[in-house]
């Protein structure tokens, strides 16, 4: 009845009155007046929602940047290698660099061993020196498998597992394997005998490692 | 006085490589690389006996590539200042590039 009441045409002489002209289609006015002022909800449009397919229900957490630690990571061995991290240059391999080293060596090893007066004991001397480091001493190779190896004397320089890297008088630097030779080291007339077999491990390890009692040595 | 200390081949040793590796730099300075053996032997011994070695000592080591730091010859020093009043030092190694950043704390 309201709807009538809205679309009611005004009277013929009322429209005379007033100048203005009513409209043909009131119904087709009405509707789009109502669609262009009323408020757009797209939530209530049930058509719109059902075109929406895809539903997530789950709600993921935003994801926490990780922070990248600046702890230094170590080189690892392919890289050491390309950078010849341990490789001495030709250069630097003359004897006179190295006997300031020696001179080092020979005050660490006799305050190692208390003094090392000619009457302390051979065997607490032994047991300091089995734990001692080996960089710097003057060494001779006394015995070996290799018959050319014997009598090179020179400081050793570096110490690996399997071999001792030794710089000559000449000038030379000599890789000597320690399995099978015997190396005498000198300190103040102390002559001491290293079974190289036997020091098969690397410069570091030795320290921690326990020995045991000596076992047969073929040589 | 006399405390026993039970490492003390190991420190020696640990003491004599960290000389050794001046001594060979003080020879030498561009003779980097023995210098880093002897302070990868010396941080190897402290690893495997496991010791504590002095923060004076261990500041002076490139955490990466082993190497002995020292201002003006492996390493450069820089003050770096973060607010009005809390500075710091970076030294940074020539070789490698690894850089630490200690705090002046006076």
């Amino acid at each position: 009845m309201e709807e009538a009441l809205v679309r009611a045409t005004i009277p013929q002489d009322l429209e005379k009155l007033l100048g203005v002209e009513s409209r043909p289609h009131p119904k087709a006015f009405t509707d789009a007046f109502l669609k262009n002022s009323l408020p757009q909800t797209t939530r209530c449009d049930v058509n719109n929602l059902l075109t929406h397919k895809a539903l997530i229900l789950g709600y993921s957490r935003p994801k926490k940047d990780k922070r990248k630690s600046k702890k230094p990571k170590g080189l690892n061995a392919r890289q050491k290698r390309a950078m010849k991290v341990f490789q001495l240059k030709p250069e630097h391999q003359r004897y006179e660099l190295f006997l300031p080293l020696h001179d080092l060596w020979r005050q660490y090893v006799i305050d190692l061993c208390s003094g090392l007066k000619p009457t302390s004991n051979p065997q607490f001397v032994q047991q300091k020196l089995l734990k001692a480091d080996f960089h710097g001493a003057i060494v001779t190779v006394v015995r070996s498998k290799c018959p050319s190896y014997v009598g090179t004397t020179g400081i050793i320089v570096q110490e690996f597992k399997h071999v001792f890297k030794i710089i000559t008088r000449e000038d030379k630097l000599k890789v000597i394997p320690k399995r099978n030779s015997v190396f005498s080291v000198e300190i103040n007339g102390f002559v001491s005998h290293i079974y190289g077999s036997k020091f098969e491990q690397r410069a570091s390890e030795r320290s921690a490692k326990k020995f045991k009692v000596r076992g047969t040595i073929d040589l | 006085m006399a405390i026993q200390l039970k490492d003390k081949d190991a420190y020696q040793r640990m003491n004599y490589l960290y000389q050794a590796a001046h001594c060979v730099l003080s020879q030498n300075p561009e003779n980097v690389e023995l210098a880093r053996f002897y302070c990868f032997t010396q941080k190897t011994i402290a690893r495997r006996l496991v010791l504590r070695q002095d923060p004076s000592v261990k500041r002076t080591l490139c955490k990466k590539c082993c190497s002995l730091l020292i201002p003006g010859v492996t390493a450069t020093t820089r003050q770096r200042r973060k607010n009005s009043k809390t500075r710091f030092t970076v030294l940074r190694c020539l070789s490698c590039g690894q850089s630490k950043t200690l705090l002046n704390d006076p």
